[in-house]
């Protein structure tokens, strides 16, 4: 089962908000949206819950035009969407209800998130009453209470505790292992990185760039190595030194302890280096490609544009 | 539909169950039960004050009347007597100076020096604004003179009192409308009317900026279709109203024809008595003004972020809302019901339902206005609920200050274009 995105084109009266959008997202896989705030990703969120029409452009759920009567769509919007003056169960059957839910199954339904969330006890208060965590914990029950087969998450991280982010990790990633298709936003890279195979980066309405996290980390020059061991002092000249020539500078990683980091010439000259560090008989902790981080290529693609 | 259904329960069980709502109601109804218990609990008091005083030994308060023009003294106290059956009416020849004093110490209640047949003295302590007394003693005074002349021409007293307190009966037959016996009912329910549809409109409006400031819209636009949503809540509120004004309706009626059958004064039940035909079309014209003026006010209130943007929104048609009540209350007061503007207005959907309302009650209209003036407001719900939604599905989106009329015009064509071309494109696919 597959989301595509197709080219869509959206502007508000004079300015162009999203330009020639296409991405592809896959069950079973979830596709990180990345971009600055005004990036246009909830444009495109929204587009895809058909709240906007785009002026070009189409939207296919296994290659026909997303029907979204057929399609059950589970989305929580970054800016928390409920009733905080109502009960939490009549407004968690009210919204499933109007997913095309009959009321007996809305009111299971309601039981098992509220349930699989621990919120049991809180089933008939109302939504103000509670701490913001909890909340944000009917709200994912909200989102997934219809059983969505595409699951739209705009930062459905923030404000939770670390016991919370562990519950809404696991129940993401059995929605993910259980075939749904997930679109997922958020500017806490970690949990991409955690989630996503894939990512896509928004900025100024473009696509800037997508792909699998791990093939555009191998894509970045790979020849920078980190080298972890309490004998750093002594590994830095016998390195400078053994592999002369081949290697362009041996320092110290500033902020790091016992970590000295190593930029080759050439990358495949990492197998020499490691090489020599064993039989010269060092005490090495870890040995390992530096990549980028997700940080450090999203502000990569995001630094200017906008 | 489906939709429209499910977004009216969850309204109209949302506002029926709101504390506000109830705790109203209540009052509303207390009221009502309240003022027909009053009449009846103010006249039994009245009645025991005035049963006491017969068996007190306490006197009546005297009014002294000083004669120096008829010196007829019996005459003079026989005629007093009957404007003032609960005084005991004393005759004096103490000067101005002495019943001064005596009036102020409370001796007296009043004093008159009667100078000349038709020139008199009064002498009270407090005379108040809202004192009936001087024009009661005026009038007596003038019947003892006119008694007084009439004796003279020879008529005897009896039959000179008989002619001068004799009074017309008179019986009136309307054959169209009798404004005067219907207007205060008309007045009471045009009142009704007028605050009804302002009421219940302005709920809409709060809860539509409620939504969107709670951010509630986020998700339920992405359930349900903005017209689905701007019909169910319309409906929903207005049903919420409708039970409303039922329950407050039906607790004055029953009250009144049960505990305050008999006690209520007449004056009130006249205002109270409504024709049948004058309340099914009061409710006519509440559900058209209803939806007409919810509509407006639910896109203007979409428009708005933020809950003190609101009344800055709607002020324009609160102020159009305002000047059709003054309008139809002015053509009340002067009797002018029938006049070009009452009839221009009871074609225009914001003043229609409060104008053809009143003309319908109080003055003869031809079926056909009627019908006519129906079908302008449900042409103009359709319409207005066809742009609200327009508007709507615009404005719950928009954040941060609300967009000046040309923007939301051109916001309004922009989308109708996209829609036209979205429609043709999957015509052609």
């Amino acid at each position: 089962m597959e989301l595509n995105i197709r080219g869509i084109e959206k502007h508000f009266g004079e300015k162009e908000v999203l330009k020639d959008i296409s991405l592809t997202a896959k069950s079973g896989a979830a596709l990180g949206l990345l971009g600055r705030n005004g990036a246009g990703k909830t444009t495109t969120i929204r587009i895809v819950m058909g709240v906007f029409f785009p002026d070009k452009g189409e939207i296919l759920y296994n290659g026909k035009p997303l029907d979204r009567k057929k399609v059950r769509i589970g989305y929580m919007p970054e800016e928390r969407g409920l009733y905080p003056k109502k009960r939490i169960d009549e407004q968690l059957i009210y919204l499933a209800m109007l997913r095309g839910m009959n009321k007996a199954d809305a009111r299971q339904a309601c039981d098992k998130w509220l349930d699989r969330m621990g919120m049991n006890e809180y089933k008939v208060k109302k939504l103000e009453t509670l701490s913001k965590g909890n909340q944000q914990k009917i709200q994912l029950a909200a989102t997934l209470m219809c059983d969505p087969q595409i699951i739209i998450l705009d930062e459905p991280f923030s404000g939770l505790d670390p016991v919370n982010a562990m519950l809404l990790k696991d129940v993401i990633k059995e929605m993910i292992d259980g075939g749904a298709v997930v679109l997922f936003s958020s500017h806490q890279m970690n949990y991409i990185e955690e989630f996503c195979d894939s990512i896509a980066i928004l900025n100024g309405g473009k696509i800037v760039l997508d792909g699998r996290i791990t093939d555009i980390k191998h894509s970045y020059p790979r020849n920078k190595i980190a080298v972890t061991s309490s004998q750093i002092e002594q590994i830095a000249p016998f390195v400078l030194q053994y592999m002369s020539g081949e290697v362009l500078s041996a320092e110290p990683e500033k902020g790091v302890e016992n970590t000295l980091l190593i930029r080759l010439q050439n990358p495949a000259a990492k197998t020499k280096l490691l090489q020599g560090l064993s039989d010269k008989g060092f005490d090495i902790d870890a040995f390992r490609v530096c990549e980028p981080s997700m940080n450090d290529i999203f502000v990569q693609y995001t630094e200017v544009g906008i | 539909m489906k939709h429209i259904l499910q977004v009216l329960r969850f309204e109209y069980s949302g506002c029926v169950k709101t504390k506000s709502f109830i705790i109203s109601t209540a009052i509303f109804m207390a009221l009502i039960l309240l003022m027909a218990f009053l009449p009846g609990i103010i006249l039994s008091a009245m009645s025991s004050d005035q049963g006491g005083e017969p068996t007190g030994d306490e006197k009546k308060p005297v009014i002294a009347v000083c004669d120096n023009t008829y010196h007829e003294d019996e005459l003079v106290k026989q005629q007093l007597a009957l404007y003032y059956p609960n005084n005991d009416i004393k005759m004096t020849t103490e000067d101005i100076a002495a019943l001064q004093d005596k009036v102020d110490s409370q001796e007296y209640a009043f004093a008159v020096v009667l100078n000349e047949p038709l020139s008199c003295t009064y002498i009270t302590k407090n005379n108040s604004v809202f004192s009936t007394n001087n024009s009661q003693l005026t009038d007596a005074l003038t019947k003892l003179y006119q008694v007084m002349q009439l004796e003279k021409a020879g008529v005897s007293p009896e039959d000179s009192l008989n002619i001068i307190h004799a009074r017309m009966k008179m019986d009136t037959i309307t054959t169209g409308t009798d404004q005067g016996q219907n207007y205060w009912s008309t007045y009471v329910l045009m009142m009704i009317l007028y605050i009804a549809v302002v009421m219940y409109g302005q709920m809409v409006s709060q809860n539509v900026v409620a939504e969107k400031n709670t951010r509630a819209m986020e998700m339920l636009i992405t359930c349900a279709k903005p017209t689905h949503l701007m019909f169910g809540k319309v409906i929903g509120s207005g049903l919420a109203g409708l039970t409303q004004m039922l329950l407050i309706i039906s607790t004055a009626l029953v009250s009144m024809n049960t505990v305050s059958k008999d006690s209520l004064p007449a004056q009130i039940k006249d205002m109270l008595s409504f024709p049948m035909q004058t309340v099914l079309f009061a409710l006519v014209f509440f559900i058209l003004g209803y939806f007409i003026y919810s509509f407006l006010l639910g896109a203007l209130a979409s428009l708005a972020s933020r809950s003190e943007d609101l009344n800055t929104l709607i002020s324009p048609v609160m102020m159009v809302y305002v000047a059709a009540f003054l309008v139809v209350m002015l053509a009340m007061s002067s009797d002018n019901l029938n006049g070009t503007l009452m009839i221009v207005c009871s074609y225009i959907p914001f003043t229609a339902p409060l104008a053809m309302f009143t003309r319908i009650a109080m003055s003869d209209v031809a079926l056909w206005e009627i019908l006519l003036s129906i079908a302008v407001q449900l042409a103009s719900v359709y319409l207005f609920g066809r742009l609200a939604a327009a508007i709507y599905r615009i404005g719950v989106l928009m954040y941060g200050n609300a967009p000046k009329p040309a923007e939301i015009i051109k916001l309004l064509r922009e989308q109708h274009r996209s829609n036209k071309a979205l429609k043709a494109a999957a015509k052609q696919s």
